[in-house]
């Protein structure tokens, strides 16, 4: 697992929209948090492939963490 | 084929059914006019709102009648909607996000005599359109009471949602507003458009004047900053985009976005960005940002699309303000309120905003300063927090609940003896729209109240009464992504 994301960066990553603490960022991630996480991500690793179906698993943190280390986001050989 | 008897077609005026073809589809058969993933001709356009009209004529629609549209942004719900119209029928337009419970409950207050609703899930979570084909069947309902077209509502301050009615001259003459506007696209440009369509923003500022003004209204396909940059870059022809502040936001945070020639400027409605924001915003793409101050009651009111003024805006033309007692109220000759009327929201020609807000009286600029009730936006969405707290006060399983805003929706609970909060947020799951659930449920042993036992709505005291700061689990299905 080395090099992927972790489930602090994701919250860090959500804490930016709205200039919140990272204790303020909820465990639901709501359409407009996951426009703002997906751009994140982008900005950091490229354009990101992902269908309807996986985007829908993304409305948790947890979700969404799921979602990007199947996609191997952020590791080495990615 | 079954029509409706004269006794169900009631006493209202016939909806004008002629200015359809005359404000909105007229112009060549070759232009383009939509972009929902692929182009769509007036040609083309015409001829599926007409094989619409057909499908809600077979279910017993007619001029006069009631329809009820429940669709996703969509084609079928572009053509459902001029369709139902050029039937000269009154269209009642529910948001897709909301829950089956609070479609059933909206149905039987508006009693439409057919509903559409999308015939299978198409969308997905940040699609800008659904590919679906509307699903029409007949409803128990009634004719039109009124002569209104459009049917919306709006989330009240108290209470239910308010129902709120715009004819088509109130429709017409908003789109013609726009044509005065300086800073809106003109015909042979393009608006991408971000902003929901079934609500008066993306609905008359992008729909409906796109059709009327010969501009290009294009949907990106994924609102992801990149899908949206990508949907600009697609095309040479002038490209102002129109979103909800949330939209700034996001492409402001893009550190080096494209050489994008072809944008003109960014227009968005509701409340104003931070100035970092805005600054970041027209720093890294060289275009105008404006904002629009408008009302599902009537439309735009008011514009500041060259940030010349910001944070004050311009009466759009034609519009009239007052400032009463530090709200800002509008001239507008009859309510649009539907059925039981509250003279504190329309009264003597005068609608009452709920906004606070000045009106200078050298130059007549308005400056908003916010509500004056418990409405918040949830990225351009409106919800009223009195709404969210009835609801959940209506549970069994509550026993006391205050809901608050910070920067998302919280509750503040207390359970009722034996009830635990899972079956809590089953309920709210099934009898809220996503974007209208607490993001975060708070168990309390009591509610902070005042001497005189008045509730208190202080974050503070609320987060005091909280002995687990830490949000309980979220509630099932909470999420706005749908």
């Amino acid at each position: 697992m080395s090099g992927m994301l972790e489930r602090s960066e994701v919250i860090a990553m959500l804490a930016t929209y709205g200039d919140r603490e990272p204790g303020q960022v909820p465990e639901t991630i709501d359409s407009l948090e996951l426009a703002w996480l997906i751009h994140q991500v982008e900005q950091r690793y490229g354009v990101l492939d992902i269908g309807d179906e996986a985007l829908a698993r993304m409305s948790t943190v947890t979700g969404a963490l799921d979602v990007f280390r199947a996609l191997r986001i952020g590791s080495s050989d990615a | 084929m079954v029509s409706l008897s004269a006794k169900e077609t009631g006493d209202a005026d016939p909806v004008d059914s002629g200015w359809v073809d005359e404000v909105l589809l007229g112009g060549p058969e070759d232009d383009v006019c939509l972009h929902l993933g692929a182009p769509v001709t007036r040609g083309e356009l015409r001829k599926l709102v007409a094989g619409c009209r057909q499908d809600l004529a077979d279910a017993g629609l007619r001029r006069g009648g009631t329809v009820a549209l429940c669709l996703p942004p969509s084609l079928a719900f572009i053509t459902s909607l001029l369709a139902s119209w050029q039937v000269g029928a009154q269209a009642s337009l529910l948001d897709h996000r909301l829950t089956a419970f609070e479609v059933d409950v909206a149905l039987q207050r508006l009693a439409p005599q057919v509903v559409v609703t999308a015939a299978s899930a198409g969308g997905g979570p940040l699609r800008g359109f659904s590919e679906v084909a509307g699903r029409v069947d007949r409803y128990p309902g009634k004719a039109a009471a009124t002569s209104h077209a459009v049917i919306q509502l709006s989330s009240g301050s108290t209470g239910p949602s308010k129902v709120i009615g715009r004819d088509a001259a109130s429709l017409i003459e908003e789109v013609k507003r726009y044509t005065l506007i300086d800073g809106i696209p003109r015909g042979g440009e393009r608006i991408v458009s971000l902003a929901s369509m079934v609500h008066v923003l993306g609905l008359v500022g992008g729909l409906l004047y796109s059709l009327h003004a010969g501009v290009n209204l294009t949907i990106p396909a994924r609102t992801t900053a990149d899908g949206i940059l990508s949907t600009v870059a697609a095309s040479d022809q002038p490209t102002t985009l129109l979103g909800v502040p949330f939209h700034i936001e996001l492409l402001a945070s893009v550190l080096e976005p494209p050489r994008l020639p072809q944008l003109t400027g960014m227009t968005t409605g509701g409340e104003l960005v931070r100035p970092d924001v805005y600054d970041m915003f027209t720093e890294r793409y060289g275009v105008r940002l404006g904002n629009m101050y408008g009302m599902t009651e009537a439309g735009v009111l008011a514009t500041d699309l060259f940030g010349r003024h910001r944070p004050s805006l311009t009466p759009a033309p034609g519009i009239t303000f007052r400032e009463q007692d530090g709200e800002l109220h509008f001239a507008l000759p009859a309510s649009p309120y539907l059925g039981e009327q509250d003279p504190r929201r329309w009264s003597d020609g005068w609608l009452h905003t709920r906004d606070a807000g000045t009106v200078d009286p050298r130059t007549g600029l308005i400056r908003v300063l916010g509500r004056r009730d418990s409405q918040v936006s949830v990225g351009g969405l409106k919800v009223d927090l009195t709404e969210v707290e009835h609801t959940l006060a209506a549970l069994p399983e509550v026993a006391g609940v205050v809901v608050v805003c910070d920067h998302a929706i919280e509750a503040y609970l207390v359970l009722a003896e034996g009830c635990e909060l899972p079956a809590v947020e089953r309920q709210i799951a099934t009898r809220l729209a996503p974007y209208k659930r607490p993001r975060r449920l708070h168990l309390v042993e009591q509610l902070p109240r005042t001497a005189t036992g008045k509730l208190v709505r202080s974050h503070a005291a609320l987060r005091d009464a909280d002995p687990d700061p830490s949000p309980a689990p979220p509630a099932a299905g909470a999420d706005g992504a749908r």
